[in-house]
């Protein structure tokens, strides 16, 4: 076991390096170099020489990207060209909203995706079932961004049932320690704020998650009609076990290990959705915060930012493959 | 992107040959594959007939059409309307299938055959280039797809061709696992192994006995994936990222259009975002059909 | 294993639980004296000095004071902080009068030192603080510092302030300028605590990957000025908030709080508004100003005009935008009027000229160019570039500009009408930060492109002396009797004669057709109707101090 988690992080070395190689070459694809983004409307082509020279532009590349290197290292991405503040201090403060909300996602999709799942199973070729199935097909076809207009429009602009844009009333005034403002609000035991975040969060969350929902929902389906023709559910049946005892103790069980693979593997697509949903909420989180850095061409946000989300789509997906092998040590070994 | 990859897990990697009439059989009896065939060839039809079926030309201003703030609905002569330009919605939606049909099957085009380039190769020959290609697909997967394909789009300049190419990038990886593990998995089956012991040459056992039988979660994948298709590119342009030409009436360039009218006339933006999702369910359902009736699990059960 | 399920279900119970009564319960909104303001984005730094963005202008406005400012609502420079002003006969001294009894927030008295602690500092400013990303308005008005150490900075204009008694200071400048008055009412010219600042360390700064980056306390979390609002927070992504000044010396604000948070697109800020989640914002989109009247609750609040839209004609060697003909087909093949007309929604104005009509120098002489595709195809044939005409046009994305709301809508709009006039267009386009507009003043952006200019100041020299005082990559062309008559008008100091000759350069201008102007537009916020008294000034900005929230 131990050898498998190790062999497991040392992949991540060269994953991590490949990710910076390709992210510091694209960087320099980018028409309209970093020059003038710093400069902006006001680049002439004397001070755009000038600053070539005083950045290192003219350097030769790899010793460009060696500094580079070095400087990430230490966890230094620089400083965000649009809002002037280190990189890994947006970082900090964004993360946390983002790692919330798709959370939030997630306990929505799994939430109402297992149990639609499971009871499309129990009523197989039923009108249940092909209900089910065809709300969920419905899920994947639709785009999130389209999804979440519709929805921000039905229920905060029309009905006035939840707040349209961020992440907290403003005229909240508190301190959040860790950024994470439901944890933050649970500690201070301050059921008020707790509330207003919570309303925050549930429309992007029910957007974010309108996808996985359809997935954990297929996925539960196939794992528990899988499951229930196998011979160890029908010698418990045959036991005369109550099917309730059945379903929970050898159907679900077993249907949940398929399941959990999915999420990890849910991690990718939620940080791509969370760009489309944060902008359209206004969400201050990675996700909006990487959509502006490309159109601004924020070169330290866009190269921090999207290592930093590489480093944790890998770790996400370590941990779910780890917790995997130690659930089914078959894996381990093939 | 990534759905596409989660439904990858979900395509059994072992159909058996001569499994292809018997799957035929079942995937008409599947009332929602014939829904989808439905869907999809209607959308077939629109985007080749387009020109006899749209009223007007899909670019052909009338400024003098728009009232007020924007746009009249849908009336006799404008069946959904017409736009902030005084275009006719209809046309535009229906000269529309045209390029979401093109985009999605030459990304999907685009994606597949460099993936499967990859996936063979690396399948195949194994050893350390089979290590370095998958690292190098692990790489891919680890940036978000939509990061991925905005940073590609914004390396290369807007325009059809780069998003194509863009979304395309995208779905390598996942094309090139699918093969890859479905060679791993042929390549100890019996019959290759007794191919290989009668001397057929490492080539043709790839060609006439490995890839054929790897086939089908291929093309599972592949209907999956024009669907994906469909939906990255409108998110594309959504975020901006659309064709170069604003007056190509492509459904996510027009959806991003007319949000901005949401409140004065919804039915611009709600009309190409329900023309998307419909030929996305099309393909969805299809892709869902296929992988039922391929899948031997299935078998004789319908 | 049954937890697992039963946790299942709990959580699915919670969660729809949470859905229902938040559904039930929703959207809460209690009147307090404070007013909550939607801005575009966060503000970059809170020291004006070292910005050039309208969202951190939008807070600092607030906080501090200049000596002079325009009356809000309009383009006429008033006195604020000074009570008068007067000018030697050369042009070159300048005498302030100021205003006494005035402290800044910290308890520091406003005097002839503080007015010259001012001066001295962007005078004095030295390495990192010369870059171009960091004093932008103070080497647009101003040129150089006391030592300049970035090459191509030119000469200063400044020379020496004296305090002469505690209420008057004397500015000596080193050449004439007629803009140097009514530059003073940008906000990065605004009069800040030198105590403060001092404290604070406003004056440490350094160059970080190519960026200048505050390195005190001061822009962050510590401006000081003299206005009717002082600083009380700012947290990033959510909330600039300012509350009221209790010794403000002229009239004091009506409201307690103000909180000024960032909404990136005109639809969420509209949004946040009809949810009340807002009380106000601002850059309301034209096509949204309808929706917010019909709602009985809102209203719009208009900012005059004071931008101008215009297509560049970029001229150069071997363009076959050199011929004057060619130039005139395309202000012919425009369909301005409609354009105009359809697109803006009532606040735009068709322009004539490069200058907003409530300029002084604006022409009602200058030679006007309709619509007419007849004419411009006969002018192509009788050009060497006949019909079709194959051109360039470049649009921007991913931006909406007061003076041009949706550039797409305009591009494609102006497409079909050239199209009519015998051009047959190619269509470019490039996000507008950093590509488009970098583009555009490198003259790369195609023979024409989508472009415009809002004020910084009510004067004439801010839009066509930028434009057009001397040769530009952007438009490519060499006119020395145009590039004079600017440099003649922006050095004038009689104000009579200056206008005589920006009048004259108007209408040489739209005679040599350099690039064809279409829209002065109105600009809106977007408010509850309770919210009363709150002005919008043409310059972009908005003024809390009379504000009320009913």
């Amino acid at each position: 076991m131990l050898r498998y988690v190790v062999r497991r992080l040392l992949l991540i070395v060269p994953i991590l390096f490949g990710v910076s190689i390709l992210v510091f070459f694209w960087v320099r694809a980018l028409p309209g170099s970093p020059i003038s983004s710093l400069l902006g409307e006001r680049a002439t082509p004397q001070l755009v020489e000038q600053y070539r020279e005083r950045y290192g532009f003219n350097e030769p590349v790899y010793k460009q990207y060696y500094k580079q290197l070095k400087s990430w290292g230490k966890a230094d991405f620089g400083n965000s060209i649009a809002t002037h503040r280190r990189v890994s201090e947006e970082i900090k403060q964004r993360f946390p909203a983002t790692l919330e909300l798709t959370i939030a996602a997630m306990i929505f999709a799994v939430g109402v995706g297992v149990p639609l799942g499971f009871f499309a199973a129990k009523r197989h070729g039923r009108l249940f079932d092909h209900a089910s199935l065809f709300l969920s097909l419905i899920g994947i076809s639709i785009p999130v961004f389209f999804l979440a207009i519709i929805l921000k429009y039905v229920f905060a602009v029309r009905l006035h049932l939840l707040p349209t844009v961020g992440r907290i009333d403003v005229l909240i005034d508190t301190k959040h320690p860790t950024n994470f403002y439901l944890l933050d609000a649970i500690i201070t035991r301050d059921w008020h704020t707790l509330w207003d975040v919570l309303k925050h969060l549930v429309l992007p969350a029910v957007a974010l998650g309108s996808i996985p929902l359809a997935i954990v929902t297929r996925i539960t389906r196939a794992a528990v009609l899988d499951v229930q023709n196998e011979d160890y559910v029908r010698t418990a049946r045959a036991k005369g076990l109550p099917p309730r005892t059945v379903d929970t103790r050898h159907v679900l069980r077993n249907a949940l290990l398929p399941i959990s693979t999915i999420i990890g593997l849910q991690a990718g697509l939620l940080l791509s959705g969370a760009v489309l949903t944060e902008t359209v909420f206004a969400f201050p989180g990675i996700g909006s915060w990487l959509r502006d850095a490309i159109f601004n061409r924020d070169y330290p946000v866009i190269q921090g930012g999207i290592l930093f989300v590489a480093l944790v789509f890998v770790l996400v997906n370590l941990i779910v493959d780890i917790s995997y092998a130690i659930i089914n040590p078959r894996i381990r070994y093939s | 992107m990534s759905v596409a990859e989660a439904e990858a897990r979900e395509v059994r990697l072992d159909a058996p040959s001569g499994l292809w009439s018997e799957a035929w059989r079942r995937l008409r009896r599947n009332p929602g594959a014939i829904v989808g065939f439905v869907l999809v060839a209607a959308f077939v039809t629109v985007a080749i007939f387009a020109p006899l079926i749209a009223t007007h030309g899909p670019r052909e201003q009338n400024l003098s059409l728009l009232q007020g703030s924007c746009c009249p609905g849908p009336s006799g002569s404008h069946f959904f309307g017409v736009d902030a330009l005084g275009r006719d919605l209809f046309s535009r939606v229906v000269y529309g299938a045209r390029f979401s049909l093109l985009i999605g099957v030459v990304s999907v085009a685009v994606g597949l055959s460099v993936g499967l380039l990859i996936g063979a190769v690396a399948g195949y020959l194994g050893g350390w280039i089979d290590s370095i290609l998958m690292r190098l697909m692990d790489i891919m997967l680890s940036i978000p797809g939509l990061l991925l394909a905005i940073g590609i789009v914004a390396a290369l300049g807007p325009g059809l061709t780069q998003i194509m190419i863009a979304v395309g990038a995208t779905q390598v990886p996942i094309f090139a696992r699918l093969l890859r593990g479905s060679i791993l998995a042929t390549r100890e089956a019996d019959y290759v192994l007794a191919a290989r012991a009668v001397g057929v040459k490492r080539r043709s056992i790839l060609v006439s006995h490995i890839l054929p039988n790897s086939l089908s979660p291929v093309i599972v994948q592949g209907t999956l994936a024009l669907a994906t298709a469909i939906i990255d590119v409108a998110g594309l342009g959504f975020l901006g990222l659309g064709p170069q030409d604003p007056s190509t009436p492509e459904w996510g360039t027009m959806l991003t259009d007319t949000t901005r009218y949401l409140q004065t006339a919804p039915f611009l933006a709600l009309i190409p975002g329900a023309a998307i999702v419909v030929s996305v369910l099309g393909f969805n359902l299809i892709g869902d059909g296929l992988r039922e009736a391929l899948d031997p699990r299935f078998r004789g059960r319908a | 294993m049954r937890r697992i399920a039963l946790k299942f279900g709990l959580v699915a119970a919670a969660f729809t639980g949470v859905l229902l009564v938040t559904l039930g319960l929703g959207g809460s909104s209690s009147a307090r004296p404070t007013l909550i303001y939607a801005g575009a984005g966060d503000p970059t730094y809170l020291d004006p000095g070292l910005v050039s963005d309208g969202e951190s202008f939008r807070v600092s406005e607030a906080i501090m004071e200049g000596l002079v400012f325009l009356k809000p609502g309009t383009t006429t420079v008033k006195p604020r902080l000074a009570t008068k002003w007067s000018a030697s006969r050369d042009g070159k001294t300048w005498t302030f009068w100021l205003r006494r009894g005035v402290k800044f927030h910290d308890g520091t008295a406003f005097n002839s030192s503080a007015v010259c602690a001012n001066f001295n500092r962007w005078y004095n400013w030295r390495g990192a603080f010369q870059d171009a990303s960091a004093t932008y308005y103070y080497q647009a008005i101003y040129g150089g510092f006391k030592v300049n150490e970035v090459s191509g900075l030119s000469p200063p204009l400044f020379r020496s302030c004296t305090a002469r008694g505690k209420y008057k200071a004397i500015v000596k400048l080193r050449r004439k300028s007629g803009t140097f008055l009514p530059s003073l009412v940008i906000s990065s010219f605004a009069m800040q605590s030198p105590t403060a600042m001092k404290k604070y360390g406003a004056d440490q700064g350094e160059l970080r990957n190519g960026t200048f980056v505050p390195t005190g306390s001061y822009a962050f979390s510590h401006p000081t000025g003299t206005g009717p609002f002082r600083f009380k927070s700012w947290t990033v992504g959510q909330k600039v908030e300012l509350t009221r000044s209790g010794n403000y010396w002229g009239t004091k604000a009506k409201i307690d709080r103000l909180i000024i948070r960032p909404i990136g697109t005109p639809t969420a800020r509209l949004q946040a508004l009809q949810n009340g989640e807002v009380n106000a914002y601002d850059l309301a989109a034209p096509q949204d100003v309808a929706t917010i009247r019909a709602n009985s609750k809102l209203k719009t609040i208009t900012r005059s005009p004071f931008n101008v839209a215009y297509v560049t004609i970029h001229q150069g060697p071997g363009s076959v935008m050199n011929d004057l003909k060619v130039r005139q087909a395309v202000a012919h093949g425009l369909n301005r009027t409609q354009v105009v007309n359809q697109f803006y929604f009532g606040a735009g104005k068709l322009a004539q000229e490069f200058i907003p009509p409530s300029l002084p120098g604006w022409s009602s002489k200058v030679q006007k160019y309709a619509y007419n595709p007849t004419q411009s195809k006969a002018l192509l044939n009788s050009s060497a570039c006949k019909v079709p005409c194959k051109i360039d046009f470049w649009y921007p994305t991913s931006i909406s500009r007061p003076y041009m709301p949706d550039p797409a809508r305009n591009f494609q709009a102006f497409q079909a009408s050239l199209e009519a006039s015998g051009f047959s267009v190619t269509p470019h386009s490039a996000p507008w930060r950093p590509t488009y507009v970098a583009k555009v003043n490198d003259g790369t952006a195609g023979d024409l492109n989508l472009i415009g200019w809002s004020g910084d100041y009510g004067d004439p020299d801010n839009f066509v002396g930028t434009f057009f005082k001397s040769y530009s990559a952007q438009f490519g062309f060499q006119n020395p009797a145009i590039f004079k008559i600017l440099t003649r008008a922006a050095n004038e100091t009689n104000a009579a004669k200056r206008i005589a000759l920006y009048k004259q350069a108007n209408e040489m201008l739209m005679k040599y057709l350099p690039g064809v102007p279409y829209a002065h537009s109105v600009s809106f916020i977007g408010a509850e109707k309770r919210v009363k008294n709150l002005i919008a000034t043409p310059v972009g900005g908005t003024w809390f101090q009379y504000a009320t929230v009913g």
